[in-house]
């Protein structure tokens, strides 16, 4: 138990119930996080990917104490979630709800300031930690408007630096991009990594690919309640094989895809039109022979094909080859 | 490079070695989070100047209301009691706004942001009590200064702590049924009825004069009552309806934090407290 955060066979489920009109409701259980084990070490930036249902927010919310597991342990900084709640809530700092968090009557200086007194800091010390969070963040010229009145991306910045009032080793971030713009998303991002170079241990949900690979040490992929691998982007690309991830580009029929993905061999197979022109990105099981059968299958159901080429995997054809779907369709559809 | 400075060494050190935890329920810092709490919840209110007038003058009508029928001082306990039920609404609020959830991501125990709520409150409520109580007396040409304010005060001070007590009962309720207004808006009207302050709990049928008197603010209410207008106490003597409302200091609280803990985890235990 090394870890800045240990997780040990954490299970959750909950009862939900299902609507049936007025008065009827049926009791249903829903499994959302199953035996889930792993360790962030100390000043990493563990990266958690799922789509929205995974589980990841219900993990985060029983590592920062507001929800109970069903079995299981997980610890923080050493100290149990369930049996030093109060000494974990003070170790870590965290964003979660977005700007759900915040008090929109106040103001951005006064949120800060009252959060900074639920730390137990001191008056003076609470006005200067919230002057330097809001000049961190550039929110200098609105600090003194109720928060109701910044936009979007204002608020989510905000709900953000609300995380860093206690000062914590451990930074607990849920989907913080999520609303931002552009050039927003690329300075919080930015913060996050500096944050991170000065010791702070992050654990980071999202369920943005290129975030997560240009931001995290590690990544953990999780769906329906399981942790379905967990490492470094590297390890992870390369645990799939390079001839993997096979790009065809062409003009290539609804019918020609269809087909291709009734092949036992094919994990995958995702379209996009560049040009009037299809680009079909394939992945395979480990078999090199599985693309004399592709490019035999496509030409049979007429397709026409340009170029044939391995590309190196992204991560997100390792999330395809853990679960089987596409996270951005998944999260589409969730 | 965006650097955010440390905090200072004090802080750093409660931080990192979790001093501040061990101090978590003790007073001191408890009394920090009472007083920015207050201080939140004035401010929000004063966003809305319009609520916080009504805010002001509600408690004078409620009070006033027994006054006119009690003659002078029935409603100055009643008045401290309604205080309180502004902690089940806040509660609520918190829930609809999303922020409760924020609240328990802090090391602060919610009994100490509830105080704060409740301080606020009872600021007003103390305001408006000696407002109605001044527009009573002038009204029925009663001299406000009549009877044994001491000891008056002494019963509703007293009457206080088991008040918050019963004030975590009623966030318990809130926290387990969720949408509560109208629970409380009706619990509200039977405390008030049971603890006489419309009319003398003397009037009530036996059952309910039994189930009225386990209501700690029924005693603060017949101790008020009796030291300001000179009427008969309970047990005769002021100190032994006193001493009833001692007990009630030392069992309400404990049932309420007790009460409180057990909403808090049963709702942990599913969906948290997230969900309204």
């Amino acid at each position: 138990m090394s870890g800045t955060v240990c997780v040990e066979r954490l299970s959750k489920s909950y009862i939900v119930r299902h609507r049936k009109g007025l008065f009827h409701s049926q009791k249903r259980i829903v499994e959302a996080l199953k035996d889930v084990s792993f360790e962030v070490h100390p000043g990493e930036i563990l990266g958690l990917l799922g789509p929205n249902g995974a589980g990841k927010t219900t993990l985060i919310k029983i590592l920062t104490t507001l929800l109970l597991p069903s079995s299981g342990d997980a610890w923080i900084n050493g100290y149990h979630v369930q049996k030093n709640e109060n000494e974990v809530r003070a170790s870590v700092g965290c964003m979660l709800m977005g700007e759900r968090g915040l008090y929109w009557k106040l103001t951005g200086q006064e949120n800060l300031e009252y959060f900074g007194a639920l730390y137990h800091l001191k008056p003076t010390a609470r006005r200067r930690r919230a002057e330097e969070i809001i000049s961190l963040l550039d929110l200098n010229d609105i600090c003194n408007r109720p928060v109701e009145s910044y936009s979007s991306g204002q608020k989510m910045l905000l709900a953000f630096g609300k995380a860093l009032v206690n000062d914590s080793s451990l930074l607990i971030l849920d989907e913080p991009t999520n609303t931002l713009d552009v050039p927003t998303a690329s300075q919080l991002r930015a913060i996050v990594r500096d944050l991170n170079k000065q010791g702070k241990t992050i654990i980071y949900t999202t369920h943005i690919m290129s975030e997560a690979e240009m931001l995290c040490d590690r990544v953990a992929i999780i769906d329906y309640g399981n942790l379905l691998a967990i490492g470094s982007v590297a390890d992870l690309k390369s645990s799939l094989k390079r001839n993997q991830v096979i790009q065809i580009q062409g003009t290539i029929s609804d019918e020609a895809i269809s087909a291709l993905r009734l092949l036992p061999m094919v994990l995958q197979a995702t379209a996009a039109t560049v040009n009037g022109k299809n680009k079909l990105t394939v992945v395979v099981g480990e078999k090199r022979e599985a693309l004399s059968t592709i490019i035999a299958t496509l030409l049979e159901n007429g397709a026409s094909l340009q170029t044939i080429y391995q590309e190196q995997p992204s991560l997100e054809d390792v999330f395809i080859a853990k679960t089987g779907r596409t996270l951005s369709e998944d999260t589409y559809k969730a | 490079m965006y650097l955010l400075p440390k905090l200072g060494a004090p802080y750093q050190k409660i931080l990192t070695k979790h001093e501040a935890n061990k101090r978590i329920m003790k007073l001191r810092p408890g009394f920090s989070v009472i007083l920015a709490s207050s201080k939140t919840r004035l401010l929000t209110l004063s966003r809305y100047p319009g609520e916080l007038l009504i805010d002001i003058i509600t408690p004078i009508v409620f009070a006033l209301i027994p006054i006119l029928i009690g003659k002078a001082s029935a409603g100055s306990g009643a008045e401290t009691f309604f205080a309180f039920w502004n902690v089940a609404y806040w509660l609520r609020s918190e829930m609809e706004t999303g922020t409760i959830e924020a609240l328990y991501l802090s090391p602060s125990h919610r009994i100490w942001v509830a105080g704060g709520i409740s301080l606020y409150s009872l600021i007003r409520s103390i305001f408006s009590a000696a407002i109605a109580y001044i527009l009573g007396s002038f009204l029925f040409g009663v001299n406000p200064f009549q009877g044994n304010i001491v000891l008056a005060l002494l019963f509703i001070i007293i009457g206080i702590i088991p008040l918050y007590g019963m004030t975590l009962i009623f966030g318990a309720m809130v926290l387990r049924v969720k949408q509560a207004n109208t629970l409380v808006n009706l619990m509200q009207w039977i405390v008030s009825f049971l603890m006489g302050v419309f009319f003398p709990i003397a009037m009530l049928p036996a059952f309910l004069r039994v189930l009225a008197l386990l209501f700690p603010p029924t005693w603060m209410n017949i101790g008020a009552r009796a030291s300001i207008l000179g009427i008969e106490y309970f047990f005769t003597e002021w100190y032994l309806d006193l001493a009833v409302l001692w007990g009630f200091t030392i069992f309400a609280p404990l049932f309420g934090y007790w009460a409180f803990r057990s909403a808090e985890n049963k709702i942990r235990s599913n969906e948290g407290v997230g969900t309204f």
